[in-house]
């Protein structure tokens, strides 16, 4: 461990937060690079970083099943709402009751099934994750379900991936060891942000262009 | 895996085209502009640019309240004011009798659907940012007659990319049933590839895959001429100018009545367009960028130089003459068979059906063009060899009677079958000796008397309505046995003013009927 990191936590920091604080910029730059290089889209950079920290704090398993169970439950509600023409926030506030209610509901049975792990869990990281809908469901409205839906998965491929890096324990042992390391991500980014080149995805996208192309 | 790399050089891609071409050459206050219709709609109708009309704006709630919905036409458009990709637009196309209004998705609508849609773009779901919008309904375009069976209830338009005042890549975008009588790419309409310099679509993409014809009506894609092209791609050079944006899309529609009309302008053109053309959009860029472009018609010229498809087409409009090939297919209008054998009647027919026939001396052989088109008479359509060799055009005798000139034929071969014929005898001498007939058939007949190496021969000469090219002319075809050769009809140079010869190409016409 470096010298700064022990000293910090000598000050009575826990190490759980300065390395969560150190991983930050390492995941927010791994989504740009998803975006950047690969092309997965996904709802900016806020979205999938949130959603990467409430699986650590909730468990991958438990994660993905409140996600699953806010995105559909979401999507419903909309759907029936749309034919009683309210107006967006109290709208919204409805879509968050019956969230809020399917995943009280949700605890209730997982407790019932003696799934204590989910029982366990803060309940803060599961209050984010629901405040999350109103991306999903404002990019539903703007875009259609088709975007939505395919973002939504995009966002969540993302940070799945982002959640298997910070839990890596190479990773967590080298940020530890080398928090110097964080400067060099002001390069990528630098790099990332001058990236002019086809990304992963248009090389798909693009294919009959390709093969089309003489000379 | 190299050749791959190599290819998708000239691609431009999402990062490329937001870091290279739009951050640079389109300033924010330009986006602004662009991204706000009303405004920019403003600016390209103050410099002369045909837009839709307005027919009203309404701006917030106390508008809607007020607002006179029986002041609005049968048929409109509503849109966001800040809306993109085509979101938050409904296209009404008819009118009910109880006054509802009836919408290119399907469905009615009535006053309250129309009152709740501009409340929900009111909201800004429709806008950029999500931020409140305001609401505006907008002339419907009327839909060109040729685009009619390629396009589902709503407008086909035509996108221009236009960068450094050349335009670099066009893209002909078809509404279908499932885009709702959108053309946006992205809600499933269909992007035809145009060939810049002719204005001709070549492929055509749906769902960024490439198809070949409408999925509803089946029909074929490519070849389709958009009619004013050169108008276009100049509406499209001074959209340009006029916005501001150095890397611009301009969205043009044809009306039927009015012609090209810009329905907007976008900042950031989509990417789309390079496999509607199967053509990497970067490396054009490239190749105009630092150019010295004069003006519009400086424009066009590199667009058609360096991104043009075929060099014939080329030439027909430097020339403004079409190219014909050595065989091409024709039509030659039948005689109303009625005025059979009398003969006469044919120039009467031709005014009925709005036709003008050039009248002059029998000297002045020179084609007319025919003003309106003969929709009422009948035509055949047959191949015919292009002879520059031949000073007229010449028939089968066998098939100027299938056109219903039997009677004339026949009375002309019974004159003239005692006639002598010496070598140096003239067109007067021998019209003398059957002045009354020729009087009786009028002026759609004549004589001529063609020396050749088989000797001298006396001929009817028959003033026949044809379509070469899709031009149409009224040539004298003189009249005699070809049954012995291969083509029933020769064009000779008489009618061939208008058109240049070019003896390698092969006509499309030609090579489709001999496909099937």
């Amino acid at each position: 461990m470096s010298n700064i990191i022990q000293l910090i936590a000598s000050q009575g920091v826990s190490i759980e937060t300065i390395y969560l604080i150190l991983a930050l910029p390492f995941v927010a730059t791994l989504i740009a690079a998803f975006r950047q290089l690969i092309g997965v889209k996904s709802f900016g950079i806020y979205t999938p970083l949130v959603l990467t920290f409430a699986f650590w704090a909730i468990g991958i398993k438990y994660g993905i099943a409140i996600f699953l169970v806010i995105f559909i439950t979401g999507t419903a509600v909309r759907y029936i709402l749309r034919n009683f023409r309210l107006l967006y926030m109290p709208r919204m506030a409805i879509v968050l009751t019956v969230i809020s209610l399917a995943i009280l509901a949700l605890l209730a049975v997982g407790g019932y099934l003696n799934k204590t792990g989910l029982a366990a869990t803060s309940i803060l990281p599961i209050l984010i994750l629901i405040t999350l809908i109103e991306k999903f469901i404002s990019t539903q409205v703007e875009k259609g379900f088709r975007t939505a839906a395919v973002l939504s998965i995009e966002t969540l491929v993302i940070s799945i991936a982002c959640y298997y890096f910070i839990i890596w324990d190479i990773f967590k042992n080298l940020v530890l060891d080398h928090p110097e390391y964080i400067l060099l991500l002001f390069v990528i980014n630098i790099f990332l942000g001058r990236w002019t080149g086809i990304r992963l995805s248009e090389y798909l996208r693009f294919r009959e262009v390709m093969k089309n192309v003489d000379k | 895996m190299f050749t791959f790399l190599k290819n998708s050089k000239g691609l431009l891609g999402m990062n490329a085209r937001n870091l290279s071409y739009i951050r640079p050459n389109n300033l924010q206050g330009a986006i602004h502009l662009a991204n706000n219709k009303l405004r920019s709609k403003e600016a390209l109708f103050k410099a002369g640019i045909p837009v839709p009309k307005i027919y009203g704006v309404i701006r917030n709630r106390k508008e809607l309240e007020v607002f006179k919905w029986d002041d609005l036409p049968k048929s409109f458009v509503l849109k966001p004011n800040c809306g993109s990709g085509g979101k938050g637009i409904k296209v009404i196309f008819g009118q009910k009798k109880d006054q509802s209004w009836v919408s290119t998705e399907g469905g009615k609508m009535t006053i309250k659907d129309l009152r709740n849609h501009v409340m929900d773009i009111f909201e800004g779901f429709y806008s950029f940012s999500g931020a409140s919008d305001i609401a505006f309904f907008e002339e419907r375009i009327k839909l060109l007659k040729i685009l009619k069976p390629y396009s589902y209830k709503g407008i086909p338009d035509i996108r221009v990319i236009v960068y450094n005042k050349v335009p670099v890549m066009a893209m002909l975008r078809l509404p279908t049933k499932e885009s709702g009588g959108k053309a946006n790419l992205h809600m499933g309409g269909i992007g035809l590839g145009v060939d810049i310099a002719t204005g001709v679509t070549t492929n055509a993409v749906m769902h960024d895959q490439l198809i070949e014809k409408t999925p509803d009506t089946k029909f074929k894609l490519s070849g389709i001429r958009i009619p004013q092209w050169k108008e276009i791609l100049e509406i499209a050079i001074k959209c340009q100018e006029i916005s501001k944006l150095g890397y611009i899309g301009v969205d043009i529609a044809i009306d039927s009545e009015r012609g090209p009309v810009v329905l907007e302008v976008n900042a950031h053109a989509g990417l789309s367009i390079q496999i509607a053309n199967l053509a990497p959009l970067k490396y054009r860029l490239k190749k105009v960028s630092g150019l010295k472009v004069k003006n519009e018609a400086h424009g066009i010229r590199i667009a058609q130089d360096l991104f043009g498809g075929e060099v014939e087409e080329e030439i027909e409009d430097i020339s403004g003459k079409q190219v014909l090939g050595i065989i091409e297919t024709i039509k030659i209008g039948i005689m109303n068979p009625e005025d059979s054998g009398l003969g006469i009647k044919n120039e009467e027919i031709g005014k009925e059906a709005g036709i003008e026939i050039a009248k002059g001396s029998t000297r002045s052989m020179e084609p007319t063009k025919i003003p309106l088109s003969r929709g009422e008479l009948e035509e055949i359509e047959l191949k015919a060899k292009i002879d520059t060799g031949a000073d007229r055009s010449s028939i089968d005798e066998e098939l100027a009677r299938k056109l219903g000139y039997e009677k004339v034929i026949d009375e002309f071969k019974e004159v003239v079958k005692d006639l002598e014929i010496e070598n140096n005898v003239t067109k007067e001498i021998l019209d003398e000796k059957i002045k009354d007939k020729l009087d009786k058939w009028g002026d759609d007949f004549d004589t001529v008397v063609i020396k050749s190496s088989h000797g001298v021969s006396y001929r009817l000469l028959i003033k026949m309505n044809i379509e070469l090219s899709g031009i149409k002319l009224i040539s004298k075809m003189s009249v005699t046995d070809r049954s012995h050769l291969e083509f029933p009809v020769i064009i000779g140079r008489r009618s061939l003013g208008r058109f240049l010869v070019d003896p390698s190409k092969k006509t499309r016409a030609v090579f489709g009927k001999d496909a099937k």
